[in-house]
């Protein structure tokens, strides 16, 4: 089955394919991703999921951490403001994300490496074309090398 | 030994060539607002006209960060590499007495006992150092009453003496008088020269004779433990490492394991007793609590535990902690104070 | 600057004889020129200890964490700015401090002079109203003190203590602040790459010493990140990464608390230009959400709260 998103040449001729680390809130983003598989709606595989129950639960060491261990892209999602299953998790991890993506584009990490979004449980297709979108802006950046620790 | 030789200073960068031809060359450079120890690039211009660098050599011969070892958990059989050697032949140009006499106690530090810390050791060996005495000490030098002096030689493999236009170069060990003769242009110093120098060095010495007083320090510390004073001698402090690691005497370092992507390794990095987690225990107990357990510690293994074991103080006097702390805790008033206690 | 001194030490002298505090943290005489250090003084025979002049520069709040006793404290603008966040922050007791506010019309930064002398030693100093006599070996200058100022007293907004109890002496006119993120917009006219570069080559010098967390006035935590182990979150070597990361996250910790006080540059023994990343940190918050830190006793602190219509125009759509 041919998959979008990888053409693979000879084998001593890898295209480098960006790696992507998705924080997804259990109740809204999550289920929106769940909801893309269900329905057969194709996105790049370069994404790995990690659930948490909010994105309110997301400490920016986690998003620091992943920058250091060499991801090469993070995507955060959580429920639409408002729409939060724990009413205000997502408000208040808002302004966390601004501030540190503020900070890490303003230190010189590449802008397109940080990426937040709010997809609810029934936007399968979003969650897709968001995933399309983050993994073609990383490709564009290369691997990551700021920040990297090896 | 041979005869002190003389080194015009216009000349000084044609000595470091000659150096250059078998040695890496450090000397004091300056980038931002401070002197430190750096490699000299081909054909780079130093001067020699500086107080002091704000970091010691220690930090040439014990890095912040050292890597131990590392390993490989990749492959079919865990493979374990460690550190590669320090064979490189080194100089180090522009030493100052104190310093020097600061790298013989880390010396003793790291070779006594049973086990030999090859990863500084190494290094010791292949490394020159040539030193240049102090003509003008600092405010907040006090080498002189611990036991250093201005033109002291401890340590050192060669000893400059800035006698106005030229260095007079005394020479102290076997090490550097081999590097010495190869220099073949150096002239030798005249009587006039050396009584310069004499000079210099009475005056130098005049400058720091009631730097400080220390007499008896040690013995008086030993009934010192649970003074009252320790409870006002800490007050101030912050509890950050830069007295420690700004010391050229201080060593204490923590041992790291790290992941890699490929497996891990093992570091070591500085660390200080006036860190709280130095002490603290796998219970949670932490037996120096507080600054003024810390501060105690600090004043006790430098003036009264490491002179027990090793016969000197833990202190030359370089200042550096003094200049660097950032609540201005003089380490000169904490003594005055125990004196007079 | 002489009488502001002689009314800090009668008000200290009237505070401790009437029992009002049980001790005063102020500054005395450092034993270097143009320094002070800290200085706890119990007894009221002691309060001619106490100085006051433009060299009084580290935050003395720190020292009001976990204490027991009732203190006295003497504060300038931006230390007792630092005084009301710990309050509300309930790290402070608002009941068990007399904040002393004094006006200050900024610091002197040694190491502008340091850098001047071009590593010439300072053996005297003397500080007048617009100037600054240095004495050396062999050398006398006399500089405009105006030149020599902290980096975060030029752009200083609230030289008045925003919250005392007792203040010392006249308030001093504010100054105008439109250039106050001049530096920070400066760096952020760079592209990313220069921007990496400048801060890669900023904070390998960095020799992980904490000078700066442990003299920040917001920077209380009886466990720091950097000191976890379980889990462990980023390393303590000086690896460049581990730095970065190091002080990034400080200065994401102080967001929206962080007051300017200069402190953690002044303290680098290595002259990192910390204020790069702090004061940008509060560009953010103050662009952001509009928060100034410590201003009021009754502000919210901007990490706590929130708005539904917070700026998101980084969401992706």
């Amino acid at each position: 089955m041919k998959t979008t998103g990888t053409t693979q040449k000879t084998s001593e001729e890898k295209i480098w394919e960006p790696k992507i680390i998705a924080f997804l809130c259990n109740w809204c983003s999550y289920a929106g991703a769940d909801l893309a598989g269900i329905s057969r709606i194709q996105y790049p595989p370069n994404i790995r999921v990690v659930r948490v129950p909010c994105s309110g639960r997301i400490n920016p060491y986690f998003i620091i951490k992943s920058l250091q261990r060499g991801w090469d892209g993070v995507l955060v999602s959580g429920c639409h403001p408002g729409d939060c299953h724990y009413v205000s998790g997502n408000l208040v991890a808002r302004r966390k994300f601004a501030i540190l993506k503020d900070l890490m584009e303003y230190v010189g990490i590449e802008e397109g490496r940080l990426n937040f979004s709010w997809i609810s449980a029934a936007e399968g297709e979003r969650f897709s074309k968001v995933v399309k979108t983050v993994v073609e802006k990383v490709k564009t950046l290369g691997p990551a090398k700021r920040i990297v620790k090896r | 030994m041979t005869k002190s030789k003389i080194l015009e200073k216009d000349r000084l960068k044609d000595f470091i060539d000659e150096l250059s031809k078998e040695n890496e060359v450090l000397a004091p450079i300056k980038t931002n607002n401070y002197f430190q120890f750096k490699e000299l690039s081909q054909g780079e211009e130093i001067s020699l006209d500086y107080q002091n660098t704000k970091q010691p050599p220690k930090e040439v011969f014990l890095p912040q960060t050292e890597v131990l070892f590392t390993y490989r958990t990749d492959e079919e059989e865990i493979k374990i590499k460690a550190s590669p050697s320090q064979k490189e032949k080194r100089v180090i140009l522009g030493i100052r007495p104190c310093d020097a006499r600061a790298l013989v106690l880390l010396d003793r530090f790291f070779s006594s006992g049973d086990y030999k810390d090859n990863l500084y050791l190494e290094k010791r060996e292949n490394t020159a150092i040539i030193g240049l005495a102090c003509n003008s000490p600092l405010s907040t030098c006090f080498c002189l009453p611990l036991g250093g002096s201005p033109f002291g030689g401890e340590g050192l493999d060669l000893l400059l003496k800035d006698i106005n236009d030229k260095y007079l170069i005394e020479t102290i060990t076997n090490q550097g008088e081999k590097l010495i003769k190869k220099v073949k242009w150096l002239k030798d110093a005249t009587k006039e020269d050396e009584e310069k120098a004499k000079t210099k060095k009475e005056d130098a010495e005049n400058a720091l004779k009631n730097a400080l007083t220390v007499k008896g320090l040690k013995n008086k510390l030993d009934s010192m433990f649970e003074a009252p004073l320790w409870d006002q001698i800490h007050r101030k402090c912050v509890g950050c490492g830069v007295c420690s690691f700004l010391c050229p005497t201080c060593t204490c370092f923590d041992v790291l394991d790290e992941m890699t992507p490929s497996g891990g390794r093992r570091v070591r990095i500085w660390d200080t007793c006036q860190f709280p987690l130095f002490t603290k225990e796998a219970s949670g107990f932490n037996p120096r609590p507080s600054s003024k357990e810390r501060m105690r510690q600090r004043i006790m293994h430098k003036f009264n535990y490491f002179p027990k074991d090793f016969e000197v103080f833990s202190c030359v006097g370089c200042g550096r902690c003094i200049q660097a702390c950032p609540v201005n805790l003089d380490i000169r008033e904490v003594i005055t104070t125990i004196m007079a206690n | 600057m002489a009488q502001i001194q002689d009314s800090i030490r009668e008000i200290a002298e009237k505070l401790l004889k009437e029992k009002k505090v049980d001790i005063i943290l102020g500054y005395e005489k450092g034993t270097l020129p143009l320094r002070t250090t800290p200085c706890f003084v119990k007894n009221p025979d002691d309060v001619a200890k106490l100085v006051w002049n433009d060299c009084c520069d580290i935050p003395l709040s720190k020292y009001l964490i976990d204490m027991t006793q009732k203190a006295g404290v003497i504060a300038k603008g931006c230390d007792a700015r630092s005084i009301v966040v710990c309050i509300n922050e309930k790290q402070i007791d608002r009941d068990n401090v007399v904040i002393i506010g004094v006006p200050c019309q900024g610091i002197i930064d040694r190491k502008k002079i340091e850098a001047e002398l071009n590593g010439k030693e300072i053996l005297e100093a003397e500080v007048t109203d617009d100037r600054v006599l240095i004495k050396g070996k062999n050398f006398e200058r006399t500089l405009q003190k105006k030149s020599y100022l902290s980096d975060s007293c030029v752009t200083c907004k609230h030289r008045n203590p925003p919250v005392s109890d007792i203040m010392v002496g006249e308030k001093v006119p504010e100054q105008d602040q439109k250039e106050e993120f001049a530096e920070i917009m400066k760096i952020e006219a760079k592209s990313p790459d220069e921007r990496w570069a400048f801060f890669s080559k900023e904070l390998e010098k960095c020799i992980r010493c904490y000078a700066c967390r442990n003299v920040c006035p917001l920077c209380y935590c009886s466990e720091c990140f950097v000191d976890k182990t379980m889990p462990l979150w980023f390393g303590k070597t000086n690896d460049v990464s581990d730095t970065m990361i190091y002080h990034i996250v400080r200065a994401l910790h102080v967001a929206g608390r962080c007051v300017d006080c200069g402190a953690c540059s002044r303290v680098c023994p290595m002259d990192i230009n910390l204020r790069a990343l702090t004061k940008k940190i509060e560009k953010i918050v103050k662009d952001r959400f509009n928060h100034e830190a410590g201003l009021s006793l009754e502000e919210t602190p901007p990490l706590g709260t929130f708005k539904l219509e917070d700026t998101q125009e980084f969401i992706i759509e």
